[in-house]
């Protein structure tokens, strides 16, 4: 029999932070779209939707998915972290890169403020790389999830590249082409580069590992990460050299790998052993089923189909609002419950298991609120996309209100774990465990 | 499962059923993880394994398998060792793991 190695874990310092300010970024998120309601009726450049975006890509999304990372990494490629302390200095600049950008699109300072943010993003997304990269090249074999990984870091420094240009440009004015046009690229690498593919490749080894399903072939798998690879690169050379109009050609190669990624996860979900599902992962199904609608709006939008500008602005918008507030918050508000409790859990009773009763994992957060969060969100998501699709201001007002009650319950939640005290351990007293 | 000493390996199983895996919520011998036991000078030594390899509670497990061993038989030094293979698959839950799985 093979020997295997313990734990791999990072320190929880390196971790827990993100989720805290992931939970507050969310309702800031909220808050501000209670306030913005009027800005859904025109194009998509405009500051209070370009605050909008980087509060939820930035603040939310992504510091959630380098804490959840920084946690799951080891799992995935079963070696430990390359460095803690990469880790923390990652977690300072986009935290003070992501509140300074906000502040500077909420009042459009486009001067030094978005300069200083924008290279702390920057900076915060190479040291995030360089630990990914350091800590792949460690693993015992290289997997395919590897790749999602790994490449996934590299988009989101090339996504991050993008935006420090343009956030330089808006002064400078050195690039030979408009803003609009370089922003496409930053939001679409951003969005399949680096959101698409992480997610694929965490949800690859987690979704089935929570499912207790063991899918024996990765095949459908390596399918999608060259599919979806091949569609950006090839969208990105077009789209700065060539201009082909070929969008539509790579956005079906997109869209192809997205469905072999799905296949692999109906493989898992077939031959589960796991009968119940949890609300955490009922809620990450209900994402898996959100990303139908950005499927079909990138072909929309990428068709170049010849739709009044109006109606494709409204578009754009609910393409936007139907990536990062429907399929990955969706996924996120599933997914924390999944590993959250586990990693607060693992710090609070790791020497006390065994010598002690202790609580488990679902214990430590409450079941109510987390129902009612889901119905919230999906509530409030359906509102909005409805309000923004037939411009009604009520309606999207509505939307930000079942958003605002999430992040609430959201939040409620999550600093129910990260505060958990342990509290009248009782040793065990022997008869029948399973009684 | 295996053991050499069949009276003190049935002890060693039923107090094992107390370690609960965190993330499933079934205790880890009709989980199957725990592949053999046995009792040589005075060691009493536990092979067990993971749902995944690479699992971030492979830690939590075998400090928990320590220790409730550790005050159950006082007498005896206790060895935990994790192991990866046979890789552990759902054919090697028991009865009853499956029938707390599906909340029967």
């Amino acid at each position: 029999m093979s020997t295997a190695t313990t734990s791999n874990s990072p320190g929880k310092w390196v971790v827990l932070p993100h989720y805290a300010f992931a939970a507050l970024a969310f309702v800031a998120l909220s808050i501000l779209l209670l306030f913005s309601t009027d800005a859904f009726g025109g194009h998509y450049f405009h500051p209070k939707l370009l605050t909008l975006t980087h509060v939820a890509v930035l603040g939310w999304a992504t510091m959630l998915i380098f804490g959840a990372l920084y946690q799951l990494l080891p799992v995935v490629l079963e070696c430990r972290l390359y460095s803690e302390r990469l880790a923390i200095a990652s977690f300072v600049l986009l935290a003070t890169g992501t509140i300074s950008l906000s502040y500077a699109f909420w009042t459009f300072q486009v001067g030094w403020v978005m300069h200083l943010a924008a290279c702390a993003l920057f900076l915060s997304f190479l040291l995030f790389s360089i630990n990914v990269t350091q800590t792949a090249r460690k693993a015992p074999a290289w997997t395919i999830d590897a790749d999602f990984i790994v490449t996934s870091s590299f988009w989101l420094l090339a996504t991050g590249s993008v935006g420090l240009l343009m956030a330089l440009n808006f002064t400078m004015a050195f690039l030979p082409a408009d803003h609009l046009h370089y922003l496409q690229l930053h939001a679409h690498i951003g969005m399949a580069g680096w959101f698409l593919l992480l997610i694929m490749g965490v949800g690859a080894k987690l979704i089935p590992m929570f499912l207790l399903a063991h899918p024996e072939s990765t095949r459908k798998l390596s399918r999608a990460y060259y599919l979806i690879n091949a569609g950006l690169v090839l969208f990105v050379f077009d789209h700065l050299f060539f201009q082909t109009g070929l969008l539509f050609l790579y956005a079906i190669l997109v869209v192809a790998g997205v469905v072999f990624f799905l296949l692999y996860l109906h493989d898992a979900y077939k031959t589960r052993q796991r009968q119940d599902l949890d609300l955490g992962m009922q809620q990450t199904f209900v994402a898996l089923v959100l990303l139908l609608l950005p499927l079909v709006l990138l072909m929309i939008v990428s068709s170049r189909a010849a739709l009044p500008q109006n109606l494709l602005s409204i578009i754009y918008l609910v393409y936007g609002i139907s990536v990062f507030l429907g399929f990955v918050s969706a996924l996120i508000l599933g997914q924390t419950f999944k590993t959250l409790p586990f990693i607060v859990w693992m710090h609070a009773y790791e020497n006390h298991v065994g010598r002690y009763k202790t609580p488990l994992p679902k214990d430590m957060y409450r079941h109510a609120w987390l129902r009612w969060q889901n119905i919230s969100y999906l509530l409030g998501y359906v509102l909005l996309v409805a309000g923004v699709l037939l411009q009604v201001q009520a309606l999207i007002l509505a939307g930000a209100i079942g958003f605002l009650v999430t992040s609430l319950l959201y939040t409620a939640n999550v600093y129910l774990m990260l505060l958990h005290k342990v509290k009248n351990l009782k040793p065990f007293s022997y008869g029948n465990a399973n009684a | 499962m295996e053991t050499q000493t069949p009276d003190l390996g049935h002890e060693v199983f039923e107090t094992l059923k107390y370690i609960i895996d965190p993330e499933i919520g079934i205790n880890i011998v009709d989980l199957g993880l725990v592949y053999k036991v046995s009792l040589e000078n005075g060691v009493l030594s536990v092979e067990l394994t993971l749902t995944t390899p690479g699992c971030p509670m492979s830690n939590t497990i075998v400090t928990a398998v320590e220790q409730i061993l550790q005050q159950r038989f006082p007498a005896m030094q206790v060895q935990v060792e994790l192991v990866w293979s046979p890789p552990w698959t759902t054919d090697m839950i028991s009865e009853e793991g499956e029938r707390q799985l599906n909340g029967m």
